[in-house]
C-alpha cells in the first residue's frame, strides 16, 4: 500500500467518526434533555421504546420523516426550504478543526512507514478564526427562517436571533482573544498544547474570560435562558413555529450540533481540551476520553441551566451583552494583553 | 486549476454583484451582497491569504450582512422595495436604472483591468513572504500602517457618532414641534 492511499484512508476514518460521533451525540441529547428534565421534575421521562427509552431519536427521527411537510401561505418558498439547512450545516462544518486527541502512532504495517496522524478532521493554523467565521453563518437559517415564514412571531424570533447574535458574538470573540493572547495561538491544537499541566489551564488563567464565555455561549448557541428566538410564552415557537416534519428536524439537529461544537470550544479553550489532569503522556485513548468527558460536562451544563433558570426578558439581555459584559471583556482582554507584552506571569 | 476556479468565482462574484442591484426586494439584495464575499473569500483563499477569508467572512458575512438582515426586517423594506419598483415617476426608476447600469459597468471594468493585468502570468498572484502569517501581518499594521489604522477606526468613531447625533436630532424635531428646555436634558441624561 502506498503512503498516500493510507492518508486518504486514515482521513476518510477520521471524518467517518467525527461526523459520525457528532451526530450520534447530537442525537443523544434530544434523550439526554428529556431524561436530565425529567429527573430534575422528579419524573420518569420517555421509557416505552428500547431500554430506559434509549431508541427514542431513532423514533423520533421515524416519525419527523413520516410527518407532512407544510410551507404556509405566502412565505418565500425558496428561503423557507433553504433556512433549515443553513441552520445545520455550519455547525457540521466547525467541528472538523476541533482537536479531540494528541497525535496518534500509525503502525508500520503493509510495507508503510510509521507515522503520526493528529486526532481531528483537519488543523488549521487559523482553527479559531474558521471556527468563528463559519459557526456565525448558522444564526442566518434562523433570520431567513424567521422571515421567510411571513408570520409574526417567526420574524419576531428572527429579529431577536439577529440582535442577540451580534451582541454577543462580541464578547465571545474578545473573550477568545484574551485565550488566543496567552496561548499565542489561533489553531486550537496550539492553543490545548499551551495548557499542558492541570494548574496551566486556562481556567485558572482566565477566570473572567471563562465566566463571560460560559455565558456568551448561552445566548450564541440560542440556549436557555436565553433562547429568545424561541421564547414560547410569547412567540409560539419564534422562527420555527411554522416549519414541520424535517426542516423542523434540522433546525433542532442544528441547534444540537451547535450545542456540542461549543462545548468541546470550551473544553478546548478553557479545560485543557484533550489533556489528562496530572497524567503527562497519557496514552491517546485516554486523552480522547478525557475529552469526551469534559465536553458532557457541559453539555449537561447546557441541560442543567435550561431546567434550573427562568429565563431573562430581552431588554435585560441587550442591557447585560452592550453594558456588563462588553466593557469587561475589553478591561480583561487589555489587562491580559498588557501582562503577556510585558512578561508579567500573574499566576 | 487555480486559474479555472479563479474566473469562476470572478464570474460568480460578478453575477451576485448584478443581483445585489436588480434583485426586487432588499432582502434578496442582501443575500447577493453575501454571495459575492463568499467569492471574494474563496478568491483570497486561491491566492493563499487564509487569514483575510477568514477575516472577510467572520466580519462582513456574520456581523454586517446580519445587522444590515437586522435593519432590514425591522423596518420592514419589503413594502418599500416594491413601491420604488412600481414607481410612477419616470425620473426615478430610470435613475435607479441608470445607478445601477453605471455600477454594473463599473464592477466590470474593475475585474476586466484585474485579469488583464493578471493575464499572462497566473491568475491568482502568488502572495508576497511573510504577509500570510499572523505575526507578519500584525507587524505590517501595527507598525507600519499604525497610524491610518488607529485613523481609520476614529474616523468610523466620528461616523457613528455623527449618525447617532443626526438621527437623534431628526427624530426630536419630529417628535415635539416646540421642544420644551427640559427635553433635551432628558435625552442628554439618558
Amino acid at each position: 500500500m502506498n503512503p498516500l492511499l493510507r492518508d486518504i484512508l486514515v482521513w476518510l476514518v477520521k471524518a467517518g467518526v467525527v461526523y459520525g460521533g457528532l451526530l450520534g451525540v447530537a442525537a443523544g441529547m434530544t434523550l439526554a434533555e428529556r431524561k436530565v428534565s425529567a429527573w430534575m421534575q422528579y419524573r420518569h421521562g420517555p421509557n416505552r421504546v428500547g431500554p430506559w427509552g434509549l431508541l427514542q431519536p431513532i423514533a423520533d427521527g421515524v416519525k419527523f420523516i413520516f410527518k407532512e411537510s407544510l410551507t404556509p401561505d405566502g412565505a418565500n418558498r425558496w428561503l423557507f426550504r433553504f433556512a433549515p439547512a443553513i441552520a445545520a450545516v455550519p455547525a457540521m462544518m466547525t467541528v472538523a478543526v476541533i482537536p479531540f486527541g494528541p497525535a496518534v502512532p500509525l503502525p508500520d504495517s503493509w510495507g508503510v512507514p510509521a507515522a503520526f496522524t493528529n486526532l481531528s478532521v483537519t488543523d488549521l493554523d487559523i482553527g479559531l478564526m474558521y471556527l468563528l467565521a463559519i459557526g456565525g453563518l448558522s444564526i442566518y437559517g434562523v433570520i431567513l427562517g424567521g422571515w421567510a415564514s411571513n408570520s409574526k412571531f417567526s420574524l419576531l424570533g428572527g429579529l431577536r436571533a439577529s440582535a442577540q447574535m451580534i451582541s454577543y458574538e462580541l464578547t465571545l470573540i474578545l473573550t477568545i482573544l484574551a485565550v488566543v493572547a496567552l496561548s499565542g495561538s489561533l489553531s486550537l491544537r496550539g492553543v490545548v498544547e499551551a495548557q499542558p499541566d492541570f494548574w496551566e489551564w486556562n481556567v485558572f488563567h482566565q477566570p473572567l474570560a471563562f465566566v463571560l464565555f460560559s455565558i456568551a455561549a448561552f445566548a450564541e448557541t440560542n440556549r436557555h435562558p436565553f433562547d429568545f428566538a424561541e421564547c414560547e410564552p410569547e412567540l409560539v415557537s419564534g422562527f420555527h413555529t411554522e416549519y414541520s416534519s424535517m426542516r423542523f428536524a434540522l433546525f433542532a439537529l442544528g441547534e444540537y450540533c451547535a450545542m456540542v461544537v461549543m462545548a468541546s470550544l470550551w473544553t478546548t479553550l478553557f479545560l485543557g481540551g484533550y489533556k489528562v489532569p496530572f497524567w503527562e503522556n497519557a496514552p491517546w485513548f485516554v486523552c480522547v476520553a478525557a475529552f469526551c468527558a469534559k465536553t458532557s460536562l457541559f453539555l449537561f451544563l447546557y441541560l442543567w441551566v435550561r431546567w434550573t433558570l427562568p429565563r431573562f426578558r430581552f431588554d435585560q439581555l441587550m442591557h447585560l451583552g452592550w453594558k456588563v459584559f462588553l466593557p469587561l471583556a475589553l478591561v480583561n482582554l487589555f489587562l491580559t494583553g498588557a501582562a503577556v507584552s510585558y512578561g508579567v506571569d500573574l499566576w | 486549476m487555480a486559474e479555472v476556479s479563479f474566473y469562476a468565482l470572478a464570474a460568480l462574484a460578478v453575477l451576485f454583484a448584478m443581483g445585489v442591484v436588480l434583485a426586487r426586494s432588499p432582502m434578496m439584495s442582501v443575500l447577493n451582497l453575501l454571495g459575492t464575499f463568499f467569492c471574494l473569500a474563496t478568491i483570497y483563499l486561491l491566492a493563499g491569504f487564509q487569514f483575510i477569508a477568514a477575516a472577510q467572512i467572520l466580519v462582513y458575512g456574520g456581523a454586517i450582512m446580519v445587522l444590515f438582515l437586522f435593519v432590514i426586517m425591522l423596518l420592514n423594506l419589503a413594502e418599500l422595495g416594491v413601491k420604488a419598483e412600481s414607481g410612477s415617476g419616470l425620473f426615478k426608476g430610470t435613475g435607479a436604472k441608470l445607478g445601477a447600469a453605471v455600477a454594473v459597468a463599473t464592477a466590470l471594468a474593475l475585474l476586466i483591468t484585474a485579469t488583464a493585468d493578471s493575464l499572462g502570468r497566473t491568475a491568482v498572484r502568488q502572495r508576497p513572504e511573510g504577509i500570510d502569517d499572523l505575526e507578519g501581518i500584525a507587524a505590517e499594521l501595527f507598525g507600519r500602517y499604525g497610524l491610518p489604522f488607529e485613523a481609520i477606526s476614529v474616523l468610523l468613531l466620528a461616523t457613528m457618532v455623527a449618525v447617532v447625533m443626526l438621527a437623534k436630532r431628526q427624530r426630536r424635531a419630529g417628535d415635539s414641534p416646540a421642544p420644551t428646555p427640559s427635553a433635551p436634558a432628558k435625552e442628554q441624561g439618558r
